[in-house]
């Protein structure tokens, strides 16, 4: 099996690496695994308050090629979104932008839970009483 | 291609009709005649069924190589060189099936890996459809390992890298190289203890399937339970197998 282009520029220089802090209000952290291969992946976003916009994505992963590139193409994509666009994001969307054979569509996977446990946590974060921002222009 | 046979054998046994010998009439094992010694036209069969054996966990790996050694000797291509063609490429085909058999068989976890398929366990589906259900109902999905668990491997996977990078620029981390022995340690010893865990799983699965032999009825639930359980402890294994082989990586070199 051979990767693609795209998955080998992102695992050559994977976008957004690094982390940020947990425990601040306006970051969300996913910690997400894929147990038949022993991948993990975390994923972090940091929101802003007033538009729920993704101004800020982090990520490090300790997997295969694929895993890595899914979580670095996922936080380039979930930059400049508001959380709601941002939860639109399909694994197969992934899988489609990168090239990854049937036996790599799991790694996709990981990366759309990361995202969706990321904002998650951010969503706990936030508490019920947060409102939701209006109007949001993208 | 050794992984196709794994998904093309299915569990069902060999219909009724093509029991008897080709050559001989008589009834017949299901990979050469017992009466004339005919090798046979490959059954749909799993590899339990191959080796004759119940669905269980715990075998006796000395009689299985005892099978294995047997049935070689009468299935291997070159022993039927004399016979028909359609023969000899039976003959190929149970051969291969064997090996596959007896590979898969032979090892513990293959061994649960395969039976845990045969009960149609699909880690892989599974996730993905949980995934889906996360999209649609915006609830969040639940990770198959324990959170804490994964914490764990993520934090050790950062301090192997850290070492590995204070390696390549050649700076000694005697305290970071002490840390992660030690960690190393209590990995093994968390190996070990999934191992044991494994090991009982087998015994109530078996527990199980003796009782479906004996005629006691075993509910669709139960079994799914304890299928369940063991798919649970081999996810763990999983993880911590990685790490295993990575902390002795980077401790080594």
């Amino acid at each position: 099996m051979s990767y693609s282009d795209k998955v080998i520029d992102h695992y050559n220089n994977p976008r957004n690496v690094g982390s940020m802090d947990k425990s601040s209000a306006d970051v969300g952290t996913g910690l997400v695994g894929a147990p038949e291969c022993g991948d993990v992946m975390k994923l972090q976003i940091k929101v802003n308050r007033e538009t729920n916009v993704i101004e800020e994505a982090k990520f490090k992963t300790f997997g295969c090629g694929s895993a890595i590139a899914s979580s670095s193409l996922a936080t380039e994509w979930v930059k400049g979104k508001t959380v709601d666009e941002a939860l639109t994001i399909k694994n197969m969307d992934i899988v489609k932008e990168l090239s990854l054979p049937p036996v790599k569509i799991h790694c996709s996977v990981l990366a759309e839970d990361a995202i969706r446990a990321a904002i998650g946590d951010w969503k706990k974060k936030q508490g019920a009483a947060k409102p939701v921002a209006a109007t949001v222009v993208q | 291609m050794t992984d196709s046979s794994l998904t093309t054998i299915t569990a069902k046994r060999a219909p009724e009709g093509t029991q008897s010998c080709w050559s001989c009439g008589t009834m017949r094992a299901v990979h050469f005649c017992k009466s004339c010694g005919k090798v046979q036209p490959p059954a749909p069969v799993d590899y339990f069924t191959f080796f004759g054996l119940p669905r269980k966990l715990n075998l006796d790996v000395t009689v299985l190589e005892k099978d294995f050694y047997e049935l070689s000797r009468k299935l291997h291509p070159d022993l039927n060189a004399g016979a028909g063609s359609q023969e000899q490429e039976w003959s190929l085909q149970q051969s291969s099936l064997l090996n596959d058999a007896h590979r898969t068989l032979k090892d513990p976890i293959k061994r649960t890996q395969y039976l845990l398929q045969l009960e149609g366990v699909e880690v892989e589906e599974q996730s993905k459809t949980a995934t889906e259900e996360a999209r649609t109902t915006g609830q969040v999905k639940k990770q198959i390992v324990p959170p804490d668990l994964l914490e764990e491997v993520f934090e050790l996977n950062m301090q192997l890298e850290e070492l590995r990078m204070h390696k390549k620029m050649g700076e000694d981390d005697p305290a970071l190289i002490e840390e992660i022995g030690r960690q190393k340690l209590e990995l093994e010893e968390k190996q070990e203890a999934l191992l044991r865990e494994l090991e009982f799983r087998w015994k109530m699965w078996d527990g199980m399937i003796q009782r479906e032999q004996n005629g006691q009825p075993v509910s669709g639930e139960e079994r799914k339970q304890e299928r369940d359980k063991m798919v649970d402890v081999l996810n763990r294994r999983n993880y911590i197998r990685n790490l295993v082989r990575d902390v002795g990586e980077v401790l080594e070199n």
